[in-house]
């Protein structure tokens, strides 16, 4: 057993080297089948046209993805999550079909998307 | 490639190292101070079943109460405010407001009202506040603070009436609430029913959720070395690797895997079982104090179990994060907390922000 230990205080200021982000894609005409393999490519396409192929290479993770229900998260580097984000707003089709990226959450912290308090909801309330 | 697009918003992230048992040890206040809290979760590597203790302590966790259309003056009201007020332990949040765009209320349990308000609605009410901390070239959002136990504000004197006048016929505020009293006594419970009853309000306890986690790879700690130096790793990973339980991510990938190269971080074990408990709701800091002792207690007695997580999430949009500390909502609200209690009682703090919130205590 150790020996109890002294008082330690240590504050980190932007030292987190990651962001994350809870994203889902909504397609036009409901969902089609596609896999997370598919589901990254399309988010590599969208920064490939708006950045170009150096300004595209960066990394990022699919850490999960939710094929039922099309969400996924992302992890980043925090010099890409401009790039990331913007080209996420701004990809506007899978397929020639119209579909949209909804950001729900960005954290430098993965333990935060775990707990999102805007999804409290009760029985009777509509979704705002 | 501009410089500006590698900016991001900063964040904060404080660990603290001590003792349950040392006299000066502050987890007391830290818990208390953070007035307003969503989820809690609480993740025991090695270990099958739940504990009783622990079952017993989530499960006397207080109601909370969801009342539509509260206006607002009527926390000011003097019944209010003796009964319920002044006696402590009692706090409101508005529900469904966001900080960063709409109004928000809170009702701390030092018997401090705040109210963060758009620059239309503080202007349009009348009342002493300041511009909030986080504003940025134009003063948009303001703070308005009501110390309801001050003599200033006792009902009678011409401040309170001032203010009571101003929420009740200038400008009329009504927001869902979301409100819970720790339990003390029966009967207190019953006048706060009579007060709800004249409004629309719903009761619920927290939701509470456990499983047991099979085979999954565990960072291994040792609590001497908090800033991960030597033996244990780093706090960023550490707390990395405690969302990606929490959200059931994979922790096997491999170094070339075209989706995801996420690995739990070294020093690592594999550990057979652990189990991960959820609760949800507007929970009261005296519960999670109360849950913290039973855990404490858990793993004093002789076990396999290393070390103990609990984590707590407060509210995005609570205008307060610690104490009466400004917080605010940038790209994100966080401000949770984690404590990982050894067997020693030694144990850890970590307490994380986003870019708008003061840093924690």
């Amino acid at each position: 057993m150790e020996e109890p230990s002294k008082f330690e205080r240590y504050v980190y200021k932007n030292a987190s080297v990651y962001h994350y982000m809870k994203i889902s894609l909504v397609l036009e005409n409901g969902n089609q089948n596609i896999t997370d393999a598919q589901f990254k490519q399309l988010i590599i396409c969208g920064l490939r046209d708006l950045y170009g192929e150096v300004g595209a290479s960066f990394p990022f993770d699919l850490l999960k993805f939710d094929q039922n229900e099309l969400t996924g998260i992302l992890r980043v580097y925090n010099s890409g999550l401009v790039k990331l984000w913007s080209a996420l707003t701004l990809l506007g089709s899978y397929q020639n079909e119209a579909c949209a990226f909804r950001v729900t959450q960005v954290s430098p912290f993965l333990l935060a998307l775990s707990g999102n308090s805007r999804e409290l909801r009760f029985g009777d309330q509509l979704i705002s | 490639m501009s410089p500006e697009l590698e900016k991001c918003p900063r964040s904060l992230l404080v660990c603290e190292k001590s003792n349950f048992l040392n006299e000066k040890s502050r987890h007391d206040i830290h818990v208390s101070k953070h007035n307003f809290n969503y989820k809690i979760s609480v993740l025991i590597p090695d270990c099958e079943a739940l504990p009783a203790n622990i079952s017993s302590a989530f499960h006397s966790f207080s109601s909370y109460y969801l009342v539509r259309e509260l206006p607002v003056y009527q926390l000011l009201e003097e019944t209010f405010i003796e009964s319920h007020v002044k006696k402590g332990n009692f706090y409101a949040l508005s529900y469904n407001t966001k900080i960063d765009e709409e109004n928000t209320i809170a009702l701390l349990s030092s018997g401090q009202l705040i109210l963060s308000l758009d620059k239309d609605t503080y202007e349009q009410l009348g009342l002493e506040g300041r511009p909030s901390l986080y504003n940025h070239k134009k003063a948009m959002r303001f703070v308005v603070t009501l110390d309801l136990t001050d003599k200033s504000l006792t009902p009678g004197t011409k401040r309170y009436q001032r203010v009571l006048s101003s929420l009740k016929d200038r400008l009329p505020l009504r927001y869902d609430f979301l409100l819970t009293k720790y339990n003390t006594g029966s009967d207190e419970d019953q006048t706060l029913i009579k007060l709800l009853s004249q409004y629309s309000y719903e009761e619920h306890k927290p939701a509470f959720s456990h499983h047991t986690l099979k085979n999954i790879p565990c960072p291994t700690l040792y609590p001497s070395d908090i800033q991960g130096k030597t033996l244990s790793c780093d706090p960023h990973h550490f707390l990395e690797w405690l969302g990606a339980v929490n959200l059931d991510i994979s922790c096997e990938n491999a170094a070339d895997s075209f989706l995801s190269t996420y690995v739990c971080p070294e020093p690592q074990s594999s550990v057979s079982q652990a189990l991960l408990c959820t609760v949800t709701g507007f929970i009261s800091p005296e519960n999670v104090f109360v849950l913290l002792q039973e855990l404490r207690q858990y793993i004093d007695e002789p076990k396999f179990t290393p070390w103990i997580s609990l984590t707590v999430h407060g509210f995005m949009d609570s205008p307060v994060s610690w104490g009466a500390t400004e917080h605010g909502f940038l790209k994100g609200g966080e401000n949770l907390y984690n404590f990982v209690c050894f067997k020693n009682q030694d144990y850890w703090l970590h307490m994380a922000t986003g870019a708008q919130d003061g840093c924690p205590p």
